[in-house]
C-alpha cells in the first residue's frame, strides 16, 4: 500500500495548516516522443520516499492525485491559488511540463527559479525575472535574447558542477520549478528529455539548498521513473525537495 | 579446458580468493574472515545477508592477500535474538583467542555489535569502534586497539544499484580512509550493503570487493 509522499498522511486542503505543505500529484503524460512515463511519477515518488523512510522537514498533507478528466489545468490553478492564499506551500508532483504551466499561470506575479536544460519562452516572458539553473545546449535565439536583454541570472550545468553556484540577487519569494531533465542522463536517466552533460544530482540538491528565498510553490516535472531502474532520478527529486523545504 | 575455467569450477569461492580454513588453521597475526548471514536485527534491510556470498563469488585469486583465511560463515539464529548474539559472540571470541585479527563480512550492523562485545571480552579493554566515515582520529596512538566499522551504506548513491541517498563517499575515498586509519586494528566489520544479485549489482559488488581487499591488507599490515 502506498502511503502519502514522505510519510505525510492523505488528506484535503482544509486540513492543511498555515506554513505547511500540500503535496498534490498531477499525473499528466507527455503527448509526443518515445520517452513517456511521466504520469507514473507521483506514485513512484510516494513509493520511493516510503521505501527510504524519508520524512519532509515540514508538516503537511498529501492531497492525492488530481483527477485529469475535463479541464484539469483550471482545477489545478484553483487548488494552487487556494493553497497559497491559505499560506500553504503547494508541492506539485507532475506529470509533464503542462503541470508547471498551470502552477505558473496561477501565480503570475511571482518570479520563478527554473531548473531545466532549455529556457522556455513563456517563462522568460513573465513579468518578474526568472533565474535559470542548469541550462545546457543550444538555446532558442529569441528566448536567449529576452534573457540577456532583461539581464536574467542564469548558470549552465557546467558552471554549477564546477562550483559557480552563487546568484547575486535572489528574490525573497519565488516559485521553484524543477524539470528532472536538467540532470545528466548518465546520472539519472528517468526523464522524458535526454540531457547529456547535464547537472550532477548532488549539484542540483546543493544549488537549490543554497537558495534562501521562500518558496511559494514547488513543481516537479519530466520524471519518467520507469526509464531509471536504479531510482536515481526519484532520489534526486526527493533530496532536492527536502533541500528546498529545509531552507525555504 | 583452460586454466581460468579450471579455477572457476574446481575451487570453492572464498573472500578475495584466499584459502579456506578452520579455527585450528589460524595462527597469531593471521587475518580471519567470516561471513555474517543476518540482516533482520539492527537497521534491518533484506538482502544485506547476501553480501558475503556475493563477494566470494566475485573474488578472483590473483590478488589474494597472503596471510588471510576464509573461515566460512558464522552460525546465526536470526529468529532467536538471545541465542543468536551469544552464538556469534562466542564464535568471534574463539577466533580472536587464536591471536588472529578478524573481519566480519556482510549482514546488518548487528554483526559489528557482536564483534565489539567479543573483542572487549578478549582484550578486557574498552576498545574503540572507529568508523571510516567519521574521518581519522588524530589522537589515536599506533598501539591503541580499535575495531574498524565499514558501513557500505555510506557509499554515494552513484555507486549503488538501489541508491538510498545521493551524497556519500566514493570507494576510493573509503579505501583512502581505511588506509589512513591509525591504531592497532584488531577486528573489522563490513556491512550494510544489499547487493543486487544480477548484472545491476556489478558496480557495487566491485566497490565492496575493493574495500574488503583494502581492509584485509590493512589488517595484514598491522599483523606483520
Amino acid at each position: 500500500m502506498i502511503t502519502g509522499y514522505a510519510g505525510l498522511p492523505f488528506g484535503e486542503i482544509s486540513q492543511c495548516e498555515a506554513r505547511s505543505v500540500g503535496v498534490l500529484g498531477v499525473p499528466s503524460e507527455v503527448d509526443s516522443g518515445q520517452r513517456i512515463g511521466a504520469s507514473l511519477a507521483p506514485d513512484a515518488l510516494r513509493k520511493m520516499s516510503q521505501q527510504l523512510g524519508i520524512a519532509l522537514p515540514v508538516n503537511g498533507w498529501d492531497l492525492g492525485n488530481l483527477n485529469l478528466l475535463g479541464n484539469w489545468s483550471v482545477t489545478l490553478m484553483q487548488l494552487v491559488i487556494k493553497m497559497v492564499d491559505g499560506d500553504i506551500v503547494p508541492v506539485v508532483l507532475g506529470g509533464a511540463s503542462n503541470v508547471a504551466s498551470g502552477v505558473l499561470e496561477a501565480l503570475p506575479d511571482l518570479p520563478v527559479v527554473a531548473a531545466m536544460p532549455m529556457a522556455r519562452g513563456d517563462v522568460a516572458a513573465r513579468q518578474e525575472e526568472t533565474i535559470w539553473v542548469g541550462l545546457n545546449g543550444g538555446q532558442p535565439a529569441d528566448v536567449w535574447d529576452q534573457i540577456n536583454q532583461r539581464s536574467m541570472a542564469w548558470r549552465t550545468a557546467r558552471q554549477l558542477d564546477e562550483g559557480d553556484t552563487g546568484f547575486s540577487s535572489m528574490p525573497k519569494r519565488a516559485i521553484l520549478w524543477v524539470d528532472i531533465s536538467v540532470i545528466d542522463l548518465g546520472h539519472a536517466a528517468g526523464a522524458v528529455g535526454l540531457n547529456p552533460a547535464g547537472m550532477k544530482p548532488e549539484t542540483l540538491v546543493s544549488a537549490i539548498g543554497a537558495m534562501t528565498c521562500s518558496w511559494q510553490a514547488i513543481v516537479i516535472t519530466g520524471l519518467a521513473p520507469e526509464r531509471d531502474t536504479r531510482g536515481m532520478s526519484e532520489l534526486t527529486i526527493i533530496e532536492t525537495l527536502n533541500a528546498a523545504l529545509r531552507n525555504g | 579446458m583452460d586454466d581460468v575455467a579450471h579455477k572457476q569450477f574446481d575451487t570453492i569461492p572464498s573472500f578475495l580468493g584466499v584459502p579456506v580454513g578452520d579455527l585450528e588453521d589460524l595462527v597469531p597475526g593471521q587475518v580471519a574472515m567470516a561471513g555474517y548471514f543476518c540482516d533482520n536485527l539492527d537497521r534491518p534491510a533484506a538482502g544485506q545477508r547476501y553480501l558475503a556470498r556475493q563477494l566470494r563469488y566475485a573474488s578472483r585469486p590473483e590478488n589474494a592477500p597472503a596471510n588471510v583465511t576464509d573461515l566460512g560463515d558464522v552460525n546465526v539464529f536470526p529468529l532467536e535474538v538471545g541465542k543468536h548474539f551469544s552464538a556469534v559472540i562466542s564464535q568471534c571470541e574463539a577466533i580472536l583467542e587464536t591471536g588472529a585479527r578478524m573481519v566480519l563480512v556482510g549482514g546488518d550492523s548487528s554483526g559489528l555489535r557482536a564483534l565489539g562485545i567479543a573483542v572487549r571480552k578478549i582484550t578486557n579493554a574498552d576498545v574503540l569502534v572507529v568508523s571510516v566515515t567519521e574521518g581519522i582520529m588524530g589522537n589515536l596512538s599506533k598501539t591503541q586497539p580499535i575495531i574498524l566499522s565499514v558501513d557500505l551504506q555510506e557509499l554515494a548513491g552513484i555507486w549503488m544499484s538501489q541508491p538510498r541517498r545521493l551524497s556519500g563517499l566514493s570507494p576510493a575515498q573509503m579505501i583512502a580512509q581505511i588506509n589512513a586509519t591509525p591504531g592497532n586494528v584488531v577486528a573489522a566489520a563490513i556491512f550494510g550493503l544489499a547487493p543486487a544479485l544480477d548484472n545491476r549489482g556489478t558496480t557495487e559488488t566491485c566497490a565492496a570487493l575493493a574495500i574488503l581487499q583494502a581492509v584485509a591488507e590493512h589488517l595484514e599490515k598491522g599483523a606483520s
